[in-house]
């Protein structure tokens, strides 16, 4: 049988809010040192927390969108520690009633559907920021503190490293789906620790859970989660065991390193957070919420494999951005082609804007330009290499392809008289080829195909080409 | 009984230092907390709820209302030691 | 005339009508802080000139015709855990010595709008816990009416800042009689207001959920001026209540037809030596009946777990409210330090006092792991219990009628009242803060030359009941 891997995700997202959750100083990445802070969340003596609308409304949004049981009244809790980053002593956070209880996420697998459940979803604040010079001082900045954050906590369902980044796409578009978060892992809006071990039920025996920490981006919780369930796997076989302690991520190495040995042994002291009464989450507004929620990635690829008939591969694909699902929908009015609109987003459009490290909405060609190209190809006007060529152009330009192909004279050579004249130069030229065609070798109408291309500068026609050289080499 | 290893671990994680001497007198005053227990336990209290809200209102939420933002001196002023706008202290041994 | 020797009401009124200036008040007030205050030691800051420039102001707006707020001119003590932008603010601790804080309390940003001003910081218990004011890093206070005794506390320096005559009115803050003790031990009328009335922004807490910040003035008018000039919904409060505000006057309060209850819990309550007080209560009940009001006595049975709900709620809220002092962004941080653990324990273990750090250790293992379930959440529902018993007591009565404090103020050091008297005592105010009701201490009389209050309580933001009635009693025995 083996062994199984159960791994758990703890994760941490930045909500985008206008402002910090228990104060109102500016919610704002990358703002000069300590300029966004307050009594509040300086922790001055006498500040105290209010709840933030948004902050809130944003978790709802997630827990909806995850399927969970929303909390109608809102309770937080002081989670008690010292720590040079957490200005007051204790955290804000949620303990015994979180905001969302239960819900789960579902990834595609190549034999079917598998759900991720989760635990529970809570909302709390963000921590300052240390950053520890080389004569051996901390330095502390806040402007940080006090940004919301919501934790999501999933159930060990997860049993692969491959499970794992599957769950983590899926949750960083859905959460980018229903608009809390930009979810940028490497600006520290998405935040991931892993806790994992592993078991073999015949002969029963089980590793101690290690918790991974400082995980920068989906390729290293996918290797973090590899190398540490070898490495617990190995020590079972040696007939030792894991410690429950928590590891740190180390890129260099390429393994995970010890932090700290006994993790969860931290006596928190959670009580009741007795400056913010519960706050009762009113029906009429869970209902709007719900309404206003987007329509989420899992309906709409559903709604793609329908509606414009995709493949599940093709609608994954295109619903995987909530603004890229709606560049499709938008250019599809204008092109009726679903099969050759995604061909062509699938293919040159996401392979440019990955080589460019850019998201589709950065793309400043518009839906319109985009069908009119491919019309043109469709039609004819342009052949596919031209095509390629041209949304290369409008890519660097930003002009639309009627433009671009009207000032380099790029429209298709279709016309059978001139074709005709080329197609007879070019087989008067190269007597060899014919015979090697003729000869059973296929591969010549290939080079005579080039040939004419390049003596039309790649504007022939290339079907009717093709058509035109077998006519008149059988003719020969 | 309180031990003394317990007020010792109350002290770390409060982050106190306590004298030797002081030991006995906080195993004693946490004998006292507990006798307040003891006492409150005989209470009868199946289906009452604890006292979260005391004047009876629902907590309520905030709406872009006026920041207290402090300008970066207010914020540093109290402080022993700053650089480069930081706060600054001794390198933290993790 | 002596300024400083009128009632606040009557130095605003002269003001008003233009026979006096702030300023005048204001120096008053200077001379006889330069007269008294080397005895007293109620204050902790004295800001001269910012409160010259504040009166100064005054005279100006009253001098350009322009309408003046509820404090105008009055000069102000506020207890020094109450933050005021730009002038230090202590809370009577080595921890904060030196601490300038950025920002005022919201309290004090109500006293700047009604045009009050603001003298000074007034000395008290460090971080308010105590009941003598003897617990300050800046020495004792020592009660105006007799130099021998102690002030009472936590507030100290605002009661007998108001009771010498150095501050027309005062605020102070009460956890479990932090402002009626010391009132009803230095002659002086102090108010706690319902939970919520008066918002705790800017105030250091000492336990959240059981704080407020309280008037004290000298007489009913005068602390019940103070009230209006504070109180009100605070948005940046998550405590402060809607409900917020005063909406009344002292007129057409009467005693005739007032339902008392006299709660049979503290008929029953003996502590040594109150047998005189006792008696003072008594004739003062009868005072109340001559005028016409209905005095019974009730039950409010579980009365007798107060001391105990309340000693396990606050320290457990205290050791959490104090672990922002920690010496990393503002407050003492010392120099003996090689970790981050020495960093943390030998700024609080050098700065904080004796009484502050052993109720911090209470708290911490009040709430610690394999306890807080059990006995935090035991008291919270005792206190629903308390909370209910009042309740009810308050669908047929008015006010309910308590001495502030059984024992007479007593000399420092005292060793004179046992641990458990002392104990005992708390048992008059204690139970207020934990249903959140607003309470009064007026004074009721004088036995050996010091002053004894008795307490009128009221229900949640019934404030208009008990300081009429207050008022009327007051009319009553002038």
């Amino acid at each position: 049988m083996g062994y199984k891997t159960l791994v758990g995700l703890e994760i941490h997202v930045e909500l985008m809010t206008k402002n910090k959750i228990f104060c109102n100083c500016k919610n704002e990445f990358g703002g000069e040192v300590n300029t966004h802070v307050c009594p509040v969340c300086l922790g001055l003596p006498g500040a105290l927390p209010v709840m933030d609308k948004e902050a809130l409304e944003f978790g709802i949004r997630a827990g909806l969108a995850f399927n969970s049981e929303i909390e109608k009244e809102v309770r937080t809790d002081r989670k008690n520690y010292f720590y040079p980053d957490l200005t007051k002593g204790y955290q804000i956070s949620q303990a015994d009633l979180p905001l969302c209880k239960g819900g789960h996420l579902d990834i595609e697998l190549e034999d079917g559907v598998k759900r991720i459940n989760l635990e529970r979803i809570h909302i709390e604040e963000d921590t300052g920021k240390q950053l520890h010079t080389e004569d051996g001082t901390s330095l502390l900045d806040f402007n940080r503190c006090g940004v919301p954050l919501i934790e999501i906590v999933t159930k060990p369902d997860i049993n692969s490293a491959e499970e794992a980044r599957l769950f983590l796409e899926k949750l960083r578009s859905t959460l980018k789906y229903i608009g809390i978060s930009d979810v940028r892992m490497e600006e520290g809006s998405l935040r991931c620790d892993v806790n994992i071990n592993v078991v073999d039920d015949e002969k029963k025996i089980k590793s101690k859970i290690t918790e991974v920490k400082n995980l920068n981006s989906f390729r290293s919780a996918v290797k973090a989660i590899e190398t540490e369930e070898k490495r617990h796997m190995e020590l079972l076989d040696k007939g030792e065991n894991t410690d429950n302690e928590t590891r740190r991520w180390d890129e260099n190495l390429n393994e995970t390193v010890i932090m700290r040995r006994k993790f969860g042994a931290s006596d928190y002291r959670f009580a009741n957070e007795g400056d913010l009464p519960s706050i009762k989450i009113e029906d009429s507004w869970l209902e709007e919420i719900r309404n206003n929620l987007p329509e989420l990635p899992h309906e709409k690829k559903v709604r793609f494999i329908s509606e414009y008939s995709l493949g599940q591969y093709e609608a994954e694909v295109l619903t995987g951005s909530k603004e890229l699902a709606a560049f499709f929908e938008e250019t599809y009015k204008y092109v009726n082609d679903s099969k050759l609109l995604s061909n062509w987003i699938m293919g040159d459009v996401l392979r440019r804007l990955k080589e460019e490290d850019m998201e589709i909405e950065a793309l400043h060609i518009q839906p319109k330009d985009l069908a009119d190209l491919i019309l043109l190809v469709k039609d004819g006007k342009i052949n596919n290499n031209t095509g390629k060529k041209v949304l290369k152009d409008m890519f660097d330009s930003g002009d639309s392809p009627e433009k671009i192909v009207k000032e380099q004279g790029l429209i298709q050579i279709s016309d059978e008289g001139a074709l005709e004249e080329i197609v007879e130069k070019i087989l008067d030229a190269n007597p060899q080829s014919i015979e090697d065609f003729k000869n059973g070798k296929d591969r010549a109408i290939g080079f005579l195909m080039g040939q004419i291309m390049k003596e039309t500068k790649g504007k022939a026609n290339p079907q009717m080409v093709n058509k035109m050289l077998l006519a008149k080499i059988n003719l020969r | 009984m309180i031990t003394k290893d317990e007020v010792n671990h109350i002290a770390s994680i409060a982050k106190l230092k306590i004298k030797e001497d002081e030991i006995l007198l906080f195993t004693e005053k946490f004998d006292q907390v507990m006798s307040f227990v003891q006492k409150i336990k005989e209470v009868d209290t199946d289906n009452v709820e604890p006292t979260y809200k005391i004047n009876d209102e629902d907590g309520f939420l905030k709406e872009n209302g006026e920041s207290q933002t402090l300008t970066r001196e207010e914020v540093l002023r109290n402080t022993v030691d700053t650089q480069y706008g930081y706060f600054k202290i001794l390198k933290v041994v993790e | 005339m002596d300024i400083s020797s009128l009632k606040a009401w009557e130095m605003r009124e002269k003001l008003l009508k233009k026979e006096i200036s702030a300023v005048e008040i204001l120096e008053s007030h200077l001379n006889r802080i330069d007269s008294v205050e080397k005895d007293i030691n109620a204050f902790i800051t004295i800001d001269r000139d910012n409160a010259l420039k504040a009166s100064k102001g005054v005279d100006e707006k009253l001098a350009r015709g322009e309408s003046l707020g509820v404090l105008a001119g009055l000069p102000i003590g506020l207890k020094d855990n109450i933050m005021t932008k730009d002038l230090r603010t202590t809370c009577a601790s080595k921890m904060l010595e030196n601490f300038i804080p950025p920002f005022d309390a919201t309290v004090v940003r109500n006293i700047r709008r009604e045009d009050g001003i603001i003298l000074g910081k007034t000395n008290l218990d460090e971080f308010a816990m105590g009941g003598s004011t003897e617990t300050s890093y800046f020495g004792n206070t020592r009660n105006p009416r007799n130099l021998d005794v102690v002030p009472g506390g936590s507030s100290g320096g605002s009661a007998a800042g108001v009771a010498a005559n150095e501050l027309a009115i005062s605020l102070g803050s009460d956890t479990g009689g932090s402002v009626r003790q010391p009132a009803s031990y230095c002659g002086i009328v102090g108010i706690k207001p319902t939970y919520g009335m008066v918002s705790r922004y800017g105030v250091m807490p000492m336990s959240n959920s059981l704080d407020q910040v309280g008037q004290f003035g000298r007489d009913v008018k005068d602390a019940f001026l103070m009230l209006k000039g504070v109180s009100g919904f605070d948005p940046l409060d998550g405590t402060s209540s809607k409900k917020s505000g005063i909406n009344f006057d002292l007129e057409g309060g009467s005693l005739k037809g007032l339902r008392i209850a006299l709660p049979v819990e503290y008929r029953d309550l003996k502590v040594t030596g109150d047998e005189k007080i006792r008696e003072m209560f008594d004739n003062t009940l009868k005072v109340f009946e001559r005028e016409g009001a209905i005095i019974d006595y009730v039950s409010l049975p579980h009365l007798k777990y107060a001391l105990e709900t309340y000693y396990i709620i606050s320290t457990a809220e205290v050791s959490t409210n104090l672990s922002r002092l920690d010496g990393i962004r503002y407050g003492y941080r010392t120099e003996n330090y090689e970790t981050l653990d020495d960093l943390y324990t030998m700024s609080r273990t050098e700065a904080f006092g004796e009484e502050a750090k052993r109720r911090i250790m209470m708290g911490t293992y009040a709430l610690s792991a394999g306890y807080q379930d059990e006995h935090y959440k035991k008291a919270l529902k005792v206190r629903t219990l308390i909370k209910n018993d009042y309740d009810k007591t308050f669908k047929d009565y008015d006010v309910i009628l308590s001495l502030t404090s059984p024992i007479l103020p007593f000399p420092f050091d005292s060793i004179i009242n046992s641990p458990v008297d002392m104990y005992k005592a708390d048992l008059y105010t204690v139970p207020v803060n934990l249903a959140g009701l607003c309470a009064m201490s007026m004074p009721m009389g004088e036995i050996d030359g010091l002053p004894v209050g008795m307490q009128l309580t009221g229900n949640r933001f019934q404030e208009s009941k008990i300081i009429r009635a207050g008022y009327a009693f007051e009319k009553v025995v002038k």
